[in-house]
């Protein structure tokens, strides 16, 4: 595939939204791509929002994807869905876990999912919200939640035109917790 | 944390953070000796290096006590010859600046590399301070990479430069250029050299005044001599027509950021582009034949108008007349980092072309912002919730002079217990003043661990001497939390994560001559409320200054620990008939695995809660119990007893 794809990893700090970003880089990596993977560290990390920039493809230099350029948004919390939802392309696509975390701010009320979904499908985008985190706990591991979640957006965005099925795989398989982020990514990308 | 990365095979194409790739360099060229002192973004060479000397056997890896120490070791090793790096954020360079200058003066035996990680955009600092001006000012050279795998580049010429002048160099690193994984193509490790000779020469390593201006005359020759090398090294590159009117001038990531930009205009082939590795000193001859019959240039560089200044004077000097655009000239922010659409855009104005950038999609509803927050289960909840009652208990008011660490997410509410935050060690220093001029208020310096090694030390001297009475309160979580759990002094561990000499914070406070000294175990609020009203007694009424220690581990430390060593951690829940609603333990306590119901009757949960147990403490009404217990090392673990 030429061209770019630009992809916002999001969500909260300490939900393994690096090791997500990461698994995307490399598995570009093992496919002769050019890749960038910008990471936010530091206090973020402490139960903050956490934005991680993925670009893959052709002409890409920069670290930073643009705001409105983003093609494709993983994200791992609802409320940071909308929040970043700045960076995408009026076409992209939005894999979103339906999980809510709320801030701990005395006081502050979260939104409301059906709020949320709302918000962003009125964008015009095309959304996928499903339970990450619920299923990744029936699959054993709630920490999957992240595979899952890069799995169904491999299966429903253009990843897979950038990356193959096989070096997703080889990729994953460095993560710790091998064997259930692999039955986790083959189940959600329909991979087999 | 684990970098299997850093020791990929020779000629792989393996996708690393750019400080993995400056340390990946080290390991090529044959650095012997490493020290560092932690700080984002500049931590992981250190990390990676460690990494990489657990599984070698080499080259010498350190985290010292602070970036002072750092760099003097690190000075001192290739002073003897062996190639050697010191790392540290940018506001590091500020403490290590003392020696910083003299090392320009001596010069070396061998490779010095000065890693410098700065923070365009403050995204974990207080400032966002440009450290090349340290190059101007100490006259040592800078080399700024433009990403991965030119950090790999520019490390490995920035050694060999360093080598062949026996001369500091520089290599300044951003956010963006650290924290970016990118592919690097590695090349073959060499054999570092690890022990060195000291020859002895007191006209060169005793900078007395004497000596001191005989080497100021050399240096100044030297620098010379470093500018004209500098400018013909083909590190810094040309792309694009000779005759073009305009050129661009992209230094460091703003290589990056410009030739993007160029590409999305369709200006790539039409437009000179220059990209500057070794900014300073500027490559004099080469930025001359570049200017020749430009109408215009365009400098994009990350921070402070740095280059942009220095080229026109350059071109100043030599009666050079072209527009120069950049920051001075407001085309591009003197503010934050280098955002893509920002260059883009200043780019399209001054090359008169069209962009139109994508407006964003603004949604109808905005989130609640989320900051970050104190783990549950973090030890300083307890210590900040005793903290506060202990104040009030005592009627007093306190002025709470803080400090930097994980802590200063006591600034938010409900505990707003950080009324200052100013640089690392600030806490204790501030409140040396603040205890002589404010007699109203009882002054309550907090201060992590991994701080008071890195700073607390004489400030803690001070007061004593000077009579400055105050509570010191030591956060004692056995690590270096904020910036990745690095270990200190305190710790028992050495940067390869071997065991070490365990200095005991207490024991260094009595040392310091401190006579009112107490520990607490954080996870026990009761006990940290009396021994703070203890220390108030002490401040208040004898006008003597008393340490607190609170010691508890770190909890995510704590919780790593309890699974390795497989240990239980207990589960708690809420007896909802017994729970009145008050809210201490979601409000005071602020405990984010408790949350309210509709009716304010509070449940825990499970997936967040780690087992710390305070809450069935801070609970008025006994509301909060154990549903299945833990084992006993957990208290032990929590105590940083195991
Ligand atoms: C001069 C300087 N060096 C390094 C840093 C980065 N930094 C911020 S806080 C901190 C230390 C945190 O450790 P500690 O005091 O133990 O507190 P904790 O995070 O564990 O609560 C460091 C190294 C800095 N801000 N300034
Ligand atoms: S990382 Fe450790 S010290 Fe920092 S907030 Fe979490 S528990 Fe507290």
């Amino acid at each position: 595939m030429r061209g770019s794809l630009n992809i916002i990893v999001g969500g909260v700090g300490g939900q393994g939204i690096l090791s997500l970003a990461r698994v995307l880089g490399e598995a570009a990596v093992l496919d002769g791509l050019e890749a960038l993977v910008a990471e936010t560290h530091g206090l973020s990390q402490r139960g903050g929002s956490v934005i991680v920039h993925v670009r893959i493809g052709e002409n890409i230099e920069a670290p930073l994807i643009p705001m409105g350029e983003a093609d494709i948004m993983i994200s791992m919390e609802a409320m940071e869905t909308l929040r970043n939802i700045g960076y995408m392309r009026r076409k992209g696509v939005i894999v979103s876990d339906t999980l809510i975390i709320p801030p701990s701010i005395p006081g502050v009320k979260p939104l409301k999912l059906e709020d949320i979904v709302e918000a962003v499908k009125s964008a015009g985008l095309e959304a996928h919200f499903l339970s990450a985190s619920e299923e990744a706990k029936k699959l054993g591991d709630s920490r999957v939640a992240n595979i899952i979640l890069l799995g169904y957006a491999y299966r429903v965005s253009h990843i897979k035109d950038f990356i193959s099925p096989r070096s997703l795989m080889k990729s994953v398989e460095t993560l710790p917790g091998r064997d259930l982020n692999l039955k986790a990514l083959t189940l959600y990308a329909t991979l087999d | 944390m684990s970098y299997p990365e850093v020791l990929g095979e020779l000629g792989s194409r393996a996708l690393m953070l750019g400080n993995v790739a400056v340390a990946r360099a080290c390991l090529e060229h044959g650095v012997g000796f490493a020290s560092g002192y932690p700080g984002t973004p500049s931590s992981e060479v250190i990390e990676a290096l460690a990494y990489a000397a657990s599984r070698l056997g080499y080259p010498y890896v350190e985290w010292s006590v602070n970036e002072k120490v750092a760099f003097e070791a690190a000075y001192g090793s290739a002073m003897a010859g062996v190639p050697s790096i010191v790392t540290m954020k940018h506001v590091g360079l500020n403490v290590a600046s003392d020696p910083l200058f003299s090392s320009a003066y001596t010069g070396v035996e061998a490779s010095f590399l000065i890693v410098s990680a700065d923070d365009p955009g403050m995204w974990s600092s207080q400032n966002e301070q440009d450290n090349r001006w340290y190059g101007v000012h100490a006259y040592i050279p800078v080399f700024e990479p433009a990403g991965a795998q030119e950090a790999r580049e520019s490390t490995l010429e920035a050694l060999k430069f360093s080598e062949n002048m026996k001369h500091p160099v520089i290599l300044r690193s951003t956010t963006r250029v650290s924290h970016t994984r990118a592919p690097v193509t590695l090349g073959a490790l060499a054999r570092p050299r690890l022990s060195g000779v000291f020859t002895k020469d007191v006209s060169r390593w005793n900078i007395v005044p004497m000596h001191a201006r005989k080497l100021k005359e050399e240096l100044l020759s030297r620098w010379e001599r470093m500018e004209e090398m500098l400018s013909e090294n083909p590190i810094n590159t040309v792309e694009g027509p000779e005759d073009s009117k305009i050129l661009v001038v992209g230094v460091g990531l703003g290589y990056r950021y410009a030739r993007e930009s160029l590409f999305k205009l369709k200006a790539l082939n039409s437009v000179r582009l220059l990209k500057i590795v070794t900014s300073i000193p500027p490559p004099r001859k080469l930025l001359l034949r570049e200017s020749e019959g430009r109408s215009a240039i365009v400098v994009v560089e990350e921070g402070d108008p740095v280059f942009e200044t220095l080229l026109k004077s350059i071109l100043y000097e030599e009666d050079v007349r072209v527009k120069v655009y950049g920051k001075a000239s407001r085309h591009l922010k003197k503010s934050g980092e280098l955002k893509a659409d920002a260059v883009t855009k200043a780019l399209a104005s001054i090359l008169g072309l069209n962009y139109s950038p994508e407006t964003p999609i603004n949604p109808p509803i905005t989130p609640p912002p989320r900051p970050p927050v104190l783990c549950p289960g973090c030890p300083y909840r307890s210590v900040f919730y005793a903290l506060r009652r202990a104040v009030k208990m005592s009627k007093m008011e306190a002025i709470y002079s803080g400090d930097i660490g994980c802590y200063s997410l006591g600034l938010n509410p409900p505990f707003n217990v950080q009324d200052t935050l100013i640089e690392m060690g600030g806490g204790i220093g501030l409140a040396n003043g603040l205890a002589h001029v404010v007699k109203d208020k009882v002054i309550v310096a907090t201060i992590g661990d991994s701080t008071f090694f890195h700073a607390g030390l004489p400030e803690i001297v001070n007061s004593i001497y000077n009579g400055a009475p105050m509570i010191v309160l030591v956060l004692d979580n056995g690590t270096t939390a904020m910036t990745g759990h690095q270990p200190h002094p305190g710790s028992g561990r050495d940067a390869l994560g071997r065991e070490a000499r365990k200095l005991v914070i207490e024991d260094v406070v009595k040392g310091l001559g401190v006579s009112r000294v107490s520990v607490a175990n954080s996870f026990n609020a009761r006990e940290v409320e009396a021994k703070i009203r203890e220390a108030i007694r002490d401040v208040v009424y004898e006008g003597e200054t008393h340490v607190v220690v609170a010691r508890g581990a770190c909890i995510l430390d704590a919780v790593r620990r309890a699974s390795s060593l497989k240990v239980k951690r207990p589960i708690y829940i809420v007896d909802s008939d017994k729970c009145r609603a008050c809210g201490i333990c979601y409000k005071a306590f602020n405990c984010p695995a408790i949350m309210p119901g509709e009716d304010g009757r509070v449940s825990i949960n499970a997936s967040l809660c780690v087992g710390c147990g305070v809450c069935e403490q801070v609970c008025p009404f006994n509301a909060i119990r154990v549903l299945e217990p833990g084992d006993p090392e957990w208290g032990r673990i929590l105590g940083m007893e195991l």
